[in-house]
């Protein structure tokens, strides 16, 4: 050999199979290696393949494939450290923040339609509790309340599922029931949970929701913890709700894809703005788009309608016909939970995987019992039909004095809803040159103290959580109308509060 | 192009995959699951060798086949969860893609990518170098291994269990 390189490869060959079998078993394994030819090149080069795949594969490092991780080097970490400087425990508070804690008023003694405040010892007239039919006071709901407690104890100890059903509790679902006029129903343990956890159970990931532009808090978390696909559509604007049912109906699941469900959510009467849905149009848009409807009549539930049936009885719909309507005994009774009524199927489903049914406890027993006997004054007693009466003449009566200052209040609120929700107007603002919203809330904070100092009236700001809201409302003044106040009660309140408002509008000029 | 954009992940369903532990696919790094898998190709095996008219060429070819196919059902064809707990993030998502949170060329994924491998080897050997036989273990093992490639992942070919998409 001559070639160098020629002779170095040689060496080399020769060294490495003398290594090879000097390996005990070696020849077992060529052997094995040669008869597997078997004349076949194609198939080897096959095999041979396969097994540099496998040892590649092995020899790979393992990789995560989703974006949340990111890479630092030792030094960033290092620096980062360096720099962190910890929050402090409790945040300073902002000026709104603190003008919101000074200005919350403390109320000695009971709840009620002249409550006590601290501060001043005088009895303020209350137009901010939601007590629409005065629940709060009445006798013989106290009665019930303090028999059932002296029989039951105060707390129900449990799930519905795990012993805390009660049989109170199975005949507040039946009187709602009965009241409403569907199949069953099902009793949450908090009002405000309730919708949220309805819509969970029923749509899912890939489903679609249409929903109201102006729904309150909860429906918006959730239709958001459902996962669904939602569409909003512009408050009450049925051209805007028909437009975007076509639309899906347009882009529709193909011929093998399955058919998803599909949710109409509104409100009865809307708690951000006080007016009422459309129901009659809503479901006719149902029936011809082949959508489910839930109906949140927390706001509406034993307030509205001839007989307090809701905002079915005043569409003249049939409650059957709804598929979902859930209601707040804590807003209309005074008392606490929600239900959600519908066919059987539907509540059934619900005992399963409503979440706050299932991981909730039910409700104390004498507060069934108050809302049975609630439902049980609506429908049998003859003051029932005289609370709703005096409710709805009330809210008229204070409607009829607040329209006729349009250059200083703006109501969004519909005729007959006993919720009324009282803004500045956009050109009344620019006026004063109240630009932001904070500066918005300050002012309506004036209007608030000034009635309350000057006329004895305890009004309230609609509070919001800001950042999370997807439509955040104006600020507002809300007045929830009672029907235990006196009709000169609530003329002197309309006035006084007219009157606040024109010179908040008017001053700053 | 960033290993995330090649595979267009919903940052929410991540989230509710992380949320808890997926008790569909954790299973398969626990104690005793890569044992079952091998002690599930013995059986198919003794079975296959139990039948009277099988010769123990053709028996293991079927157990290969068997093997493959039934895995690559388990693993590759069936998307979802059977229990409902993460309100449907897991939905469309097949079983190798669930396992270890879509992390890929973990310790489970190369053990379960290597009993293919192996069972062709095997499964070469027995059956004498057969043509016909090879090339149809092949092409079974081929298709199982593709469905394994990290580069599949989320992947689907000819519509099979593609997402719903309801464009919104």
């Amino acid at each position: 050999m001559d070639n160098p390189i020629l002779s170095a490869l040689n060496q080399t060959f020769f060294t490495v199979s003398r290594v090879v079998e000097a390996v005990p078993g070696s020849e077992i394994v060529i052997n094995y290696i040669k008869n597997s030819y078997q004349n076949d090149p194609f198939r080897v080069i096959l095999e041979l393949g396969l097994a540099i795949y496998a040892v590649k594969y092995m020899m790979s490092k393992k990789y995560r494939i989703d974006h949340t991780q990111v890479h630092l080097t030792e030094k960033e970490i290092d620096e980062l450290i360096a720099e962190w400087q910890p929050e402090s425990l409790v945040q300073p508070l902002s000026d709104i923040q603190r003008m919101e804690l000074d200005k919350s008023q403390l109320i000695v003694g009971g709840q009620g339609p002249k409550p006590k405040l601290q501060a001043t010892g005088k009895n303020m007239l209350n137009l901010a509790s939601t007590n629409f039919l005065g629940y709060i006071n009445n006798e013989e709901i106290k009665e019930k309340a303090i028999e059932t407690l002296r029989n039951y104890g105060v707390g129900s100890c449990g799930p519905p599922g795990f012993y805390g059903t009660l049989d109170v509790h199975i005949s507040l679902e039946k009187d709602i029931s009965r009241f409403l006029g569907t199949e069953s129903t099902i009793i949450y343990a908090q009002g405000f949970s309730t919708i949220s956890s309805v819509i969970a159970a029923f749509s899912k990931r890939g489903d679609i929701i249409v929903a109201d532009e102006g729904s309150n808090f909860a429906i918006q978390k959730g239709t958001q913890i459902s996962r669904s696909n939602i569409k909003w559509f512009k408050h009450n604007d049925m051209a805007d709700l028909e437009r975007i049912l076509q639309s899906i109906q347009k882009e529709g699941p193909g011929n093998k894809r399955p058919l998803t469900r599909r949710f109409i959510v509104t409100e009865g009467l809307f708690q951000n703005y006080g007016d009422l849905a459309p129901l009659d149009k809503i479901m006719e848009l149902k029936h011809k788009y082949k959508y489910r409807v839930i109906l949140d009549e927390s706001n509406s539930f034993g307030l509205l309608g001839k007989t307090g049936r809701g905002v079915t009885e005043v569409f003249d719909v049939s409650p059957k016909d709804v598929d979902m309507i859930v209601g707040s005994m804590a807003n209309s009774f005074s008392t606490a939970g929600g239900f959600c009524a519908g066919p059987k199927e539907v509540v059934d489903h619900q005992r399963l995987s409503g979440q706050a049914f299932v991981f909730s406890a039910s409700i104390p027993a004498m507060l069934a019992v108050c809302s049975s006997e609630a439902i049980n004054i609506l429908e049998h007693g003859q003051n029932g039909q005289k609370l709703l009466k005096d409710l709805n003449e009330n809210a008229a009566v204070f409607r009829n004095i607040v329209v006729t200052a349009p250059q200083a209040i703006e109501i969004s609120s519909n005729a007959g809803s006993p919720i009324l929700h009282l803004r500045f107007p956009k050109n009344a603002l620019d006026a004063v040159g109240v630009t932001s919203r904070d500066e918005e809330k300050y002012l309506l904070q004036e209007i608030v103290d000034e009635v309350a100092t000057k006329d004895a009236i305890l009004i309230t700001r609609a509070k919001y959580v800001d950042h999370q809201e997807q439509f955040l409302p104006r600020p507002s003044i809300r007045i929830s109308i009672s029907a235990c106040h006196s009709r000169k009660e609530i003329e002197k309140a309309a006035q006084a509060i007219k009157g606040a408002f024109i010179k908040a509008a008017s001053k700053r000029k | 192009m960033t290993l995330a954009s090649m595979y267009k992940l919903d940052y929410i369903q991540i989230l509710d995959q992380h949320a808890q532990t997926n008790l569909n696919s954790s299973w398969v790094n626990d104690k005793g699951a890569w044992m079952t898998n091998v002690i599930i190709i013995f059986f198919i095996k003794f079975f296959f060798g139990i039948i009277p008219g099988i010769s123990q060429e053709l028996s293991w070819t079927l157990t290969t086949l068997t093997y493959n196919v039934g895995s690559y059902i388990m693993f590759h064809a069936v998307t979802g969860v059977p229990f409902e707990f993460s309100q449907g993030a897991y939905d469309g998502i097949t079983l190798w893609e669930q396992i270890d949170g879509g992390v890929q060329f973990t310790a489970t994924r190369k053990y379960l990518t290597a009993v293919p491998i192996a069972l062709f080897f095997l499964n070469t050997h027995h059956t004498n170098y057969a043509p016909f036989a090879f090339f149809m273990t092949l092409i079974v093992t081929i298709i199982n291994l593709i469905a394994k490639l990290p580069s599949m992942h989320q992947v689907r070919l000819f519509d099979i269990n593609q997402k719903i998409d309801t464009g919104l």
